[in-house]
């Protein structure tokens, strides 16, 4: 039996809600985890490679071109920095979408912080090819 | 603010107990809270106190109950800020000297202590399937004589207790909400006439199964055993197993 | 009993007015009436940000690193002294919470785990209180 049409401004608090043309499976929840998985791996060969190999503690700017002229080094902090920054503006997509915004926004969004995080990681790409090529 | 006091006890031995009741009517500009202090027996539970305000000190507050044992869903409310029964929660045990008392979150708000229940129903709605089934005897059951037909109950009473206690539902209208994946769940279980390979694929969505952030707050909420966080969890683990495979295995079935 | 039409009507912010008591934000922070999962939850959420936070500061600080060692390493004479340093056991502090409690979100947000949840939160964090004594000693021995 269908349920009854509802004119919309009678009601006092109704809300949309998905109906089943709009569902999709969603990966972003997944890749929020397998992500997470890897920078907690990444992170921490991060922290002790830079702050427990030295002696200070802290490397300083020669310190700094010694440790990525090391092409592991280098494979690893890129893969640290895509890893980290994905796993971070996927959370934060993941708190803007607890607002509910409608679908058009949604995707809105993604399409910012996608835009965002590229950026964020040539950026760091850059800074990387910076530093190896000083002498 | 309005202040009431009426030392005449209940039933008599006399802990005097402020209660700090949300007030609210349509037209009214804001919210605000009136304070009645009731002096409550041991066996008092929060809806016999505030019974008692309404037939004795206030007769407008409005508030609603129906069955005394937690069994029908109606009096769920957030007394010191948890979400409860009314019926089954005594004041004695709330081991404070004030109680506040305030309706369920979450929902469109009728009066006082009384919500409209139209989103939460609204949310069964939206997966769009009858959750509701007819019931059937069971294979092995022994049809007891002389009845003709039987209605199954499942632990739900559809108290709303859950969505007031989600973090998420506070902030997203269009979250499915822990009571209706719960019921998703259930008619994966067991189907019956329902199609569950349906039900698993209306709930994989962004504003379904995957909203939930883990808090199992509505689990902690909930009076009657639903456990809808495990049951969300359920879903989703059938939903990446189904996704999992869909890359590795192919098409199943 | 087959599908029914589903029940579709449009939210109008307007129309909500004051008689949806939804809680907004307030339903993520407020701490009163919590549990131990809603206590995961704020936190995994507050570490979250913070770390993000930390992160744009990071970057911006890694800038240095172009302009030379000048540049450079007066920022990490800076970075020794002990306000600096309180402000990096906050951080580990940040990143083993939100890092442990993630394990717990992951395998529980499957449907691994779920019956002794609990009690896998409180080893992790025991772990992570542990790791960062580890941290915070390293870091104030050398700073």
């Amino acid at each position: 039996m269908p349920a009854p049409e509802q004119p919309a401004g009678d009601r006092i608090g109704t809300t949309w809600t998905p109906s089943h043309e709009d569902t999709k499976p969603t990966w972003g929840w997944i890749l929020q985890a397998v992500t997470g998985a890897l920078v907690l791996v990444l992170v921490t060969l991060h922290m002790i490679a830079n702050h427990f190999v030295v002696a200070r503690g802290l490397r300083d700017f020669q310190d700094v071109v010694a440790y990525l002229s090391n092409p592991v080094i280098v494979v690893l902090e890129v893969a640290f920095l895509v890893v980290v920054t994905w796993h971070g503006l996927l959370g934060l997509r993941a708190v803007l979408f607890d607002f509910g915004f409608s679908p058009r926004i949604e995707s809105w969004i993604t399409r910012v912080l996608s835009v965002l995080g590229v950026a964020i990681v040539a950026y760091g790409l850059w800074l990387t090819w910076v530093i190896t090529s000083y002498h | 603010m309005d202040h009431h006091n009426d030392t005449h006890a209940t039933e008599g031995t006399g802990r005097p107990i402020r209660f700090r009741v949300f007030r609210y009517k349509q037209g009214d500009r804001a919210p605000y809270f009136d304070e009645f202090t009731l002096e409550v027996a041991e066996e008092t539970t929060v809806l016999d106190a505030l019974t008692s305000i309404r037939n004795r000190l206030d007769p407008t507050l409005i508030l609603r109950s129906s069955c005394f044992h937690a069994s029908c869903g109606t009096c769920g409310m957030r007394v010191n800020d948890r979400e409860v029964m009314a019926c089954v929660t005594k004041v004695i045990d709330l081991k404070s000297s004030v109680v506040k008392v305030e309706p369920i979150a979450n929902q469109a708000l009728v009066a006082d202590l009384v919500t409209d229940m139209v989103d939460f129903y609204a949310k069964f709605n939206a997966i769009g399937l009858a959750l509701v089934r007819d019931s059937d005897w069971l294979p092995d059951a022994a049809e007891p004589a002389g009845i003709d037909s039987y209605n199954r109950f499942e632990n739900c009473i559809e108290c709303g207790l859950c969505l007031s206690a989600c973090p998420i539902v506070a902030s997203d209208p269009r979250y499915l909400g822990p009571a209706a994946l719960a019921a998703a769940w259930r008619a994966v279980e067991e189907p019956r006439e329902l199609d569950p390979e349906a039900v698993l694929r209306l709930t994989d969505d962004p504003q379904g199964s995957w909203r939930c952030h883990v808090a199992f707050e509505c689990s902690e909420a909930c009076p009657s055993n639903v456990d809808p966080a495990g049951k969300i969890m359920l879903l989703r683990r059938r939903q990446a197993a189904e996704r999992l495979r869909s890359i590795f295995g192919g098409r199943h079935g | 009993m087959s599908e029914q039409s589903v029940e579709r009507t449009a939210v109008e912010r307007g129309a909500e007015g004051a008689s949806t008591r939804r809680r907004g934000v307030i339903g993520w922070v407020d701490p009163r009436g919590r549990r131990l999962g809603g206590w995961a939850f704020i936190l995994n959420r507050l570490t979250g940000l913070g770390i993000l936070l930390y992160l744009s500061f990071h970057l911006v600080v890694l800038s240095l690193l172009a302009r030379g060692p000048s540049a450079w390493d007066g920022f990490v004479s800076v970075a020794m002294s002990p306000v600096f340093l309180f402000f990096d056991v906050v951080l580990i502090f940040g990143l083993l919470a939100h890092g442990l409690n993630g394990i717990r979100v992951t395998l529980v947000g499957f449907g691994l785990v779920v019956d002794r949840q609990k009690a896998m939160f409180a080893a992790l964090m025991v772990l992570g209180a542990i790791a960062l004594i580890i941290a915070a000693i390293r870091i104030f021995e050398v700073g």
